[in-house]
């Protein structure tokens, strides 16, 4: 356990942070609420559904309905940080068959562009890099309120293992490890201001 | 000797229990090879297997419990009151532990995440979610209940091979095929 003092002294830290962040003349991020949002996903491994997660990322969302074009999400995912079936699975997809997080610790997503698609639906265009790889991703969200007035934005998409070299050698076999994994976001926002 | 007249169970019976011995077996020797593999996709293989087998042991032993109640079982070959006492009670835990080690296994899977699927077609929902603590208990637990398990296979093999051996009373010659019984007089 820190002493009080120093969550004080970490707090106090954050919040200039914060300032300085905000002072910035570009649209303001909006604090994503981490502890209710989540990065998951599915693949199937042998005909079953396997599901696992990140535990420690940082996302930057301004999401501004009335103005879309000052609108961004950016994603950095620290893939060391997985969680999966066992610390045995963890260690093995840390690999270099697999994300190699030694040399490419951190996935990016960053959004190119939003499109309002009606109603709460939004489509959110971007490049993923991972394990070296850049690809064009495109993730339909949906935008809903919850009791608290936060705004909810789930949203899934597939994408293909092998596209990034994620399990290579006796992993490439699609039979056991399928190639698409399903990638679910969501993502939990405060209330407008 | 009354052996002509000798009760033994039914073929039905006879067959069951013949094969949870079969099942039993490959999957504690599946199971005991498959852990300490490095992971790979044989491991995985083997894993799914051990889970088709172990929900297989789950339904034969589901039958033979209803055929039980269908078909009761010969009456007790003569023996002492406490010998009787020990069969029931070793049998009973038996048909318990049968029961819940598949039913462990399960849950366990479960709680690491890893849907299981019956044979790649019939998929168990998922009871309990994906907890890390919860899948330690869960492995320990069916472990634990195998170990015990495999105590009660000895004392059921060692007391079976006895009463044949020592006491020649015909308590394993009614669970024997009757072909095997036959050439074995």
């Amino acid at each position: 356990m820190k002493p009080l003092s120093r969550h004080l002294r970490s707090l106090a830290t954050s919040s200039v942070l914060a300032a300085v962040a905000l002072a910035a003349p570009v649209a303001s991020a909006q604090d994503v609420l981490v502890d209710k949002s989540e990065i998951r996903f599915v693949a199937k491994q042998l005909g079953v559904n396997v599901d696992g997660r990140f535990r420690k990322w940082k996302a930057n969302v301004v999401f501004l309905p009335a103005d879309l074009a000052k609108s961004k999400a950016e994603f950095d995912i620290d893939l060391a940080s997985i969680d999966l079936a066992s610390e045995d699975s963890e260690r093995e997809i840390r690999g270099a068959p697999w994300f190699d997080t030694a040399k490419f610790p951190v996935a990016h997503f960053s959004s190119t562009s939003i499109k309002d698609l009606g109603g709460d639906k939004y489509e959110i265009a971007g490049a993923l890099t991972l394990k070296g790889v850049k690809r064009d991703v495109v993730v339909p969200v949906t935008v809903k309120k919850d009791a608290a007035g936060n705004r909810v934005a789930e949203g899934s998409f597939t994408l293909m293992r092998l596209d990034f070299n994620i399990g290579t050698g006796m992993w490439s076999d699609t039979k056991t490890v399928t190639n698409d994994v399903v990638v679910r976001v969501r993502i939990v926002l405060p209330p407008a201001t | 000797m009354m052996r002509c007249v000798r009760a033994r169970y039914s073929g039905v019976a006879i067959a069951l229990h013949w094969l949870t011995v079969g099942l039993v077996f490959a999957n504690l020797t599946l199971g005991l090879s498959m852990v300490p593999l490095p992971l790979s996709p044989r491991k995985l293989q083997w894993y799914m297997w051990h889970k088709w087998i172990g929900i297989t042991v789950f339904i034969v032993v589901c039958m033979r419990l209803a055929w039980r109640l269908y078909r009761r079982p010969p009456p007790h070959v003569a023996m002492p009151d406490w010998q009787r006492r020990a069969a029931y009670g070793s049998h009973l835990l038996m048909y318990v532990l049968l029961t819940l080690i598949p039913i462990s296994g399960w849950l366990y899977s479960s709680s690491t995440g890893i849907e299981v699927v019956y044979l790649g077609l019939l998929p168990l929902p998922d009871l309990v979610p994906k907890d890390r603590t919860l899948a330690s208990v869960l492995k320990w637990t069916h472990y634990a209940l195998n170990s015990a398990l495999f105590a009660l296979v000895l004392v059921h093999v060692i007391a079976a091979l006895k009463h044949h051996f020592i006491d020649r009373d015909g308590t394993l010659a009614r669970m024997l095929p009757v072909a095997w019984t036959r050439s074995h007089p």
